[in-house]
């Protein structure tokens, strides 16, 4: 039997609203988090990659994409932040007594978070602004931004797959109380951490073939050429993603896999369901960047793409609440909805995003005056 | 007594909390007051059609932005991971009371970085009155974030009548509300110019840079007027016990106040003689100096309203090492050690007194005391003996109005004493060698 014990109590004030409905907003909050998070940390390994293209073939192509990539990482850094901030919030409230814990046994690695992000966002900004002062130097600049974004990606893993391992703390803890620790010792932490970083280089091949798409009209021998480029660095990370998955599925505990293989349908359907839509996508994908009117199929291959990330997001949330089983009893958690919040947080959300929107389009949408 | 204890060496965590909070608080301020300050002085370019002032806004935007999103964005979750860490069960606390006020507060951020960087990156390419537009927008939320956020903040000192309704709208709104609400507001507006001193200071052309340095330090001066007025508000609304100590209860929190009095008044007095009546002296390090003295003056009122919250973390709720108001007959019956999910030592017993004093002597107390370190008890209990510490451990109220009564068994508090008295002895064989 675990010793519980060291498990602490659920906050003695009841949640402020349903279950479900902080879960359902933890995952939807957290989808949104890791799209933008794919963007941020896989465009700086593909814009580095590209950068070293461009100048080994002299091609301009690369060059003209490594520009565009430089002024997107800016934003969508920003909004890996802002989309963030809300599923943390969520998983506080809902798993607290799991995470904050495990928080603690990492608190040095955990608060490091913050110091390596400022100075890989500030290089993003390095990269985007003085792209062409930078010069030779701009390739390092944006790729050690990359790695270090992706270091934080690794200490998030460590925390959030500690949070769900109880059973270790203690021993941890009264090894050395500092918060010091890792958790390399779980054997999902490497698959894990690697599924979720190649697929932010398929995401970052995505958003490369819809800047190319972007790009046909006003110059078709560019736009077709990053059509083919960005499909492929959505193929190749997808084919190694397919096997790194299962190895993140064979690394789990016994029971835990099965689950995926029957042994609860709902997780075993969102894989299966998963599967399917990614080779959907893949075929869609092969066909796409190929024809002449490519729109269509990638638009379409997209959306397969998308249905697989949330069937992937609902597995993972399937798999904690597996591990969690044996420490929570949800039906014993008090709630205490506070309705009247909860509609004003709905609607100024729904408010929130037309005003985004209305922004985006007026700034964006048709432009007034010409940029320089 | 739920969680583990992260201690932090030497300055303890409620110093790394004020530390990431009040860096954090400069510039989050800034964000607020600077949005108004960006979107008035775009409004005086073009209606005075000065196109040096236009040059600046746009040079100083980039500066707001830079420092504003990456820097005040990431201190804020740096703010987040200190407190969940140092300590997990005020903030759980918090965000169980306040998780919608917060996913509103998430909202109005999300908003707000969206507009700060449309307005970026559209000077010129969208016409005057949107840019404007968006301008304001990213303003009014941004201050809208504040409006939330100051609810929680304040809710800490001044839980009013959420103590015994329980309502999320006591909470919020609660008896320092308004009067925290109108001096952060105030501190805002007031940052907003000192930046704005900074950035100006960097201009090369002189005359635009003393046109600038004027029309900044009038975003100062009479705010900061009004800043005084504000604090006074705010100390009319508190509670009785947080005024005395201000007024010297406790006189390292009078003293601090003093010194946050002092530098405002220095910043006042600096930028309008060499910002308002002489602009040609505003160079860069002055400009620095008085961002300094900013830094300091908010250090000072933040530090203060921490310090006047003690004995709790949560008044009325939580005590500052996150023992429950509601726990505390239970655990002080019960014993500390055994209330303790992570305690290896689980009672006191006559082979155990100095391991067991050292546990819960973390437990209870490291949460303001680190040994060789922030307010050390070391030089404290140099007078007393083991038996004299005993009484005062049970006693701690009255002996120390602004320390936590003790939740531990009277075995407990002898283990402590014995555990302490063992300093002054290797404190006194030091000076005698």
């Amino acid at each position: 039997m675990i010793d519980q014990t060291m498990i602490p109590d659920i906050d003695p004030i009841a949640l402020p609203a349903p279950i479900w409905l902080l879960k359902f907003l933890l995952l939807f909050t957290f989808t949104l988090h890791i799209l933008a998070m794919n963007v941020a940390v896989g465009g700086g390994f593909v814009a580095a990659v590209t950068e070293y293209f461009g100048r080994k073939k002299k091609s301009q192509n690369h060059f003209d994409l490594s520009r565009a990539i430089a002024k997107m990482l800016p934003p969508f850094t920003a909004f890996t932040i802002t989309l963030g901030v809300a599923p943390l919030l969520f998983l506080q409230v809902l798993y607290g007594q799991f995470f904050y814990t495990s928080t603690i046994l990492m608190a040095w690695p955990w608060l490091s978070v913050i110091v390596i992000f400022i100075l890989a966002y500030y290089g993003y900004y390095i990269f985007s602004f003085r792209w062409e002062k930078l010069n030779g130097k701009r390739l390092w600049v944006v790729l050690i931004s990359a790695i270090m974004l992706a270091t934080i990606g690794l200490i998030y893993v460590n925390n959030i797959v500690l949070m769900l391992t109880p059973d270790k703390w203690k021993a941890m803890y009264f090894n050395d109380p500092h918060g010091t620790h890792m958790n390399f010792t779980d054997p999902t932490i490497i698959p894990r951490y690697l599924h979720y970083m190649i697929s932010a280089l398929a995401v970052a091949g995505i958003v490369v073939m819809m800047w190319g798409m972007k790009k046909l009209k006003a110059n078709e021998q560019l736009g077709k050429w990053a059509i083919r480029y960005g499909a492929w660095w959505f193929l190749i990370p997808t084919f190694i993603n397919i096997a790194v998955g299962l190895w993140w599925l064979i690394a789990l505990p016994r029971d835990f896999m099965m689950m995926f293989m029957g042994g609860n349908q709902f997780a075993t359907s969102y894989l299966l369901v998963g599967l399917a839509s990614i080779f959907i996508c893949i075929i869609l994908m092969f066909v796409g960047m190929n024809a002449a009117k490519p729109i269509g199929k990638i638009m379409a291959a997209k959306l397969f793409f998308l249905i697989t990330i949330v069937t992937m997001i609902l597995m993972r949330h399937e798999l904690r609440e597996e591990y969690l089983k044996p420490y929570i009893n949800w039906d014993a958690v008090r709630t205490e909805p506070q309705w009247d919040v909860i509609i004003i947080f709905a609607l100024l959300l729904v408010g929130g995003l037309i005003t985004v929107i209305w922004m985006l389009k007026k700034s964006f949408g048709k432009p007034v005056i010409e940029s320089k | 007594m739920n969680y583990p204890i992260w201690e932090v060496p030497v300055i303890g965590g409620g110093w790394l909390i004020g530390i990431v909070a009040v860096i954090h608080v400069f510039v989050s301020h800034f964000a607020v007051g600077g949005g108004l300050f960006l979107v008035l002085t775009e409004r005086k370019a073009y209606s005075t059609n000065d196109i040096n002032i236009l040059n600046y806004v746009k040079k100083h935007s980039k500066f707001f932005l830079l420092l504003t999103i990456v820097f005040g964005a990431l201190t804020g979750v740096a703010i987040w991971f200190t407190i969940g860490l140092v300590n997990p069960q005020a903030t759980s606390a918090l965000i169980h009371i306040f998780l919608w006020g917060w996913a509103i507060e998430w909202v109005f951020f999300f908003i707000e970085i969206a507009a700060v960087m449309i307005y970026f990156y559209t000077w010129d390419k969208i016409d005057r009155k949107t840019h404007m537009i968006v301008g304001w927008i990213y303003f009014v939320f941004a201050w809208m974030s504040m409006v939330v956020i100051n609810g929680i903040l304040s809710f800490m000192l001044t839980p009013g009548a959420w103590t015994q309704t329980r309502d999320f709208w006591d909470g919020l709104i609660n008896p320092t509300y308004f009067s925290s609400l109108a001096f952060r507001t105030l501190t805002a507006i007031v940052l907003a110019g000192i930046y704005a001193l900074f950035t100006a200071s960097l201009l090369k052309d002189k005359k635009v840079k003393q046109t600038i340095v004027k029309y900044s330090s009038k975003w100062v001066l009479p705010f900061m007027l009004l800043l005084p007025l504000a604090g006074l508000w705010y100390y009319m609304t508190l509670p009785e016990i947080p005024r005395e100590i201000i007024l010297g209860g406790i006189t390292f929190v009078s003293n601090t106040a003093i010194v946050g009095l002092m530098a405002g008044a220095l910043i006042f007095f600096t930028v309008l003689i060499m910002g308002f009546l002489k602009p040609n002296l505003y160079n860069t390090p002055v400009a620095v100096f008085v961002l300094l003295l900013g830094l300091a003056s908010m250090f000072a009122g933040e530090r203060v309203r921490e310090s006047v919250r003690k004995p709790f973390v949560l008044v009325d709720y939580m005590y500052s090492n996150g023992v429950l108001i509601s726990e505390f007959d239970k655990i002080k019956e019960q014993g500390l050690l055994k209330n303790s999910k992570w305690s290896l030592i689980t009672e006191v017993n006559d082979q155990n007194q100095l391991e067991a004093g050292k546990e819960a002597f973390k437990l209870y107390c490291s949460s303001c005391h680190i040994i060789n370190g922030y307010n050390d008890v070391q030089p404290l209990i140099t007078e007393y003996d083991e038996e004299m510490l005993t009484m005062i451990i049970n006693e701690l109220e009255n002996y120390q109005g602004y320390m936590p009564k003790f939740a531990g068994t009277e075995a407990e508090a002898a283990a402590i004493a014995k555990w302490l008295a063992e300093f002054n002895k290797e404190n006194k064989k030091g000076e005698i060698k």
